[in-house]
């Protein structure tokens, strides 16, 4: 009984600030919000010498990891307060890798190639640059979605087909994650090559992201990675793939990627990605310009639209992530690892649910007596042995 | 899919394969036979493919068939099959819970200018339904059935909150209940609940040395299915 008043309790009291939190969300900006957002909390990533590796909006844990532009992998193994310590791990080989085989040939001139769509959708719909849109955040019509347009408009240019989903999921929440998730599968059902979900970050230092790529001024680009994702070490491949050819094209134009404790609807794709356009006090328009320079790498790691013509005696890393004879070590890490964990799943749950190693062995034995029997059984009831 | 090279094909198809058959399992733990469960994971994935539009003035909103509808269904038969009146409650209950938990956490938690997911973001928001549902089932009843109701029912109640919210805000949004399908948080949450419920729970019994079977109801019993209830049924000359 106390339980039900508790709970009736805790719906009273959730409604409240469920309707404090609708008046909130949509209402209009309250004033002096631009200058609240540029004094709001960072943590900073150092090595344990002290030297800063990262800046980021997000309370980080102990686990996770951050792959620099330069290839410098680090893992995250203690928080004080805003200071997260991170232990060098070596340089990313496999990014390096990929770097020295675009730094040996010349870039692939573009031939005709597979086609395939990209869907772009934005789960924090009401993301938005301060300096440009006067808010950091527009409910439910936030300047991210002009971000998301010019990704769109350059992949549309060279020949990808874009979908790109304008669903809002507000307010800006974690669970906006799970309201995108049916936009995500909804997208799904299109067959897309990849599927990108565009944000920017929140971190007060436009500086930090603003960086001079080709004579202009752009905000940088960070991919991000879900952690709590079974494939994780796909999507992880081909965030690698994005990084050291988009750094390739344009030097710097990628900031690095962040492997955060989160699912991020990445579990859908293997190529799916979440990506950080600039921070909320960089200008929509360094956004814009930093977006589109990225946006011209996609094509060509992803093998979609105009491709680059085959080179003789190419190596397989340097292929694109849809080719057939691209060597995916993400991809089979990714498979090995959901058959060794399915294996030792089935295999410690069969154990303990029978009570025993003999009793597991038992049970293995009469699977296809049993089991298989009861299915294929038919529906009717069997007649009674007329012999017996 | 079809123009993944091998290693991405075969990661994508096995992974549903492994997403269908724990599906397949856990719906086989929930008083459903083999052929039943079968028919439910059937339904889930055709009802992925239809969305059915709710007349909500305002607001554009469907219900899914196959992550809405069907496991609303099933959350109704489990009710309606449960052992006990209190079974009922505790899954209604867990649900109650599940949402609270999931507003409290994905909503007032992890909200505001941190990105990607929110400063206390340790747990991607869809886990954190069926951590909250499992939780509760197990605590008040130490049932599965009830983790898979409270789970489903606790993400379903959250999206016809959003939907509320929507309609008192006043804006145009969009609602899609279950919209995923057979991949929604409706139907991950449910699974992922019975799975916590299964294992805490068969762990600890194991550990325990096994079910309690003394001072129990028959019905409950009949239900466990154990060589041991059949055998102490038999002897006490109760029909199976």
């Amino acid at each position: 009984m106390w339980l039900v008043v508790l709970l009736f309790l805790a719906g009273v009291a959730a409604w409240y600030g469920f309707r404090a939190d609708a008046r909130r969300t949509l209402g209009p900006p309250a004033d002096g919000e631009a200058e609240e957002h540029t004094v709001g909390r960072c943590v900073t990533v150092v090595e344990p010498g002290g030297r800063i590796v990262d800046k980021m909006a997000r309370v980080l844990v102990p686990g996770d990891e951050v792959i620099t532009a330069d290839g410098r992998h680090y893992r995250v193994e203690e928080v004080r307060g805003d200071t997260a310590v991170a232990r060098f791990l070596g340089m990313d080989t496999r990014l390096l890798a990929w770097d020295e085989e675009l730094a040996a040939g010349e870039i692939p001139v573009q031939a005709a190639g597979r086609t395939g769509d990209v869907a772009v959708y934005h789960t924090h719909s009401s993301e938005s640059y301060v300096p440009s849109d006067g808010s950091a955040f527009i409910p439910f019509n936030g300047g991210i979605y002009r971000v998301g347009e010019v990704l769109a408009g350059v992949l549309r240019s060279r020949g990808v087909g874009v979908n790109h989903d304008r669903t809002p999921h507000d307010p800006h929440d974690n669970n906006a994650y799970v309201r995108s998730r049916k936009t995500a599968a909804r997208l799904l059902k299109g067959n897309p090559a990849a599927m990108l979900d565009v944000h920017r970050d929140g971190i007060p230092d436009a500086e930090f992201y603003r960086q001079r790529v080709g004579g202009q001024e752009v905000s940088q680009v960070r991919i991000v990675v879900g952690r709590q994702n079974p494939r994780r070490d796909a999507n992880l491949d081909f965030a690698r793939r994005v990084m050291a050819y988009a750094n390739r094209l344009h030097p710097g134009i990628v900031k690095g990627i962040l492997m955060a404790s989160g699912d991020y609807n990445q579990d859908l794709l293997p190529t799916a990605l979440l990506l950080e356009v600039g921070t909320h006090t960089s200008t929509r328009e360094e956004a814009e310009r930093g977006v589109a320079l990225f946006a011209a790498a996609i094509p060509y790691v992803l093998g979609v639209g105009p491709a680059p013509a085959e080179r003789p005696g190419q190596p397989e890393w340097s292929r694109p992530v849809t080719d057939p004879g691209a060597r995916q070590t993400g991809v089979w890490r990714a498979l090995a690892l959901l058959v060794l964990v399915g294996l030792a799943a089935g295999a410690s749950f069969l154990v303990v649910s029978a009570g025993g190693l003999r009793q597991a062995r038992e049970r293995i034995r009469n699977l296809l007596r049993v089991e298989f029997r009861e299915f294929f059984r038919p529906p009717w009831p069997r007649r009674p042995n007329r012999r017996g | 899919m079809t123009r993944f090279p091998l290693g991405l094909a075969l990661l994508v198809l096995l992974s549903l394969l492994v997403y269908l058959g724990v599906l397949h399992r856990v719906l086989d733990r929930l008083r459903l036979n083999d052929r039943a469960a079968l028919a439910v994971l059937v339904a889930m994935i055709l009802g992925s493919f239809i969305d059915l539009p709710l007349p909500v003035a305002g607001v554009t909103a469907t219900v899914n068939v196959g992550g809405g509808l069907v496991p609303l269904g099933l959350a109704g038969y489990l009710m309606w099959r449960a052992g006990t009146p209190l079974e009922r409650w505790r899954g209604i209950l867990a649900g109650a819970a599940a949402a609270l938990v999931g507003y409290a956490v994905g909503s007032l938690l992890n909200r505001g200018l941190v990105e990607p997911g929110g400063r206390f973001q340790w747990l991607d928001a869809l886990y954190v339904y069926p951590l909250a549902a499992g939780a509760v089932a197990y605590l008040v009843g130490r049932s599965r059935r009830a983790a898979c109701v409270g789970a489903a029912l606790g993400v379903i109640l959250f999206d016809v909150f959003y939907l509320v919210w929507l309609k008192v805000s006043g804006v145009p949004g969009v609602v899609a209940i279950g919209g995923a399908g057979a991949l929604d948080a409706v139907v991950l949450s449910a699974v992922l609940a019975v799975m916590l419920a299964e294992v805490v729970g068969e762990v600890r019994e194991r550990l325990a040395g096994g079910p309690v079977l003394a001072g129990r109801p028959r019905k409950l019993l009949a239900n466990l299915r154990r060589p041991e209830v059949r055998e102490e049924e038999h002897r006490d000359g109760t029909p199976e």
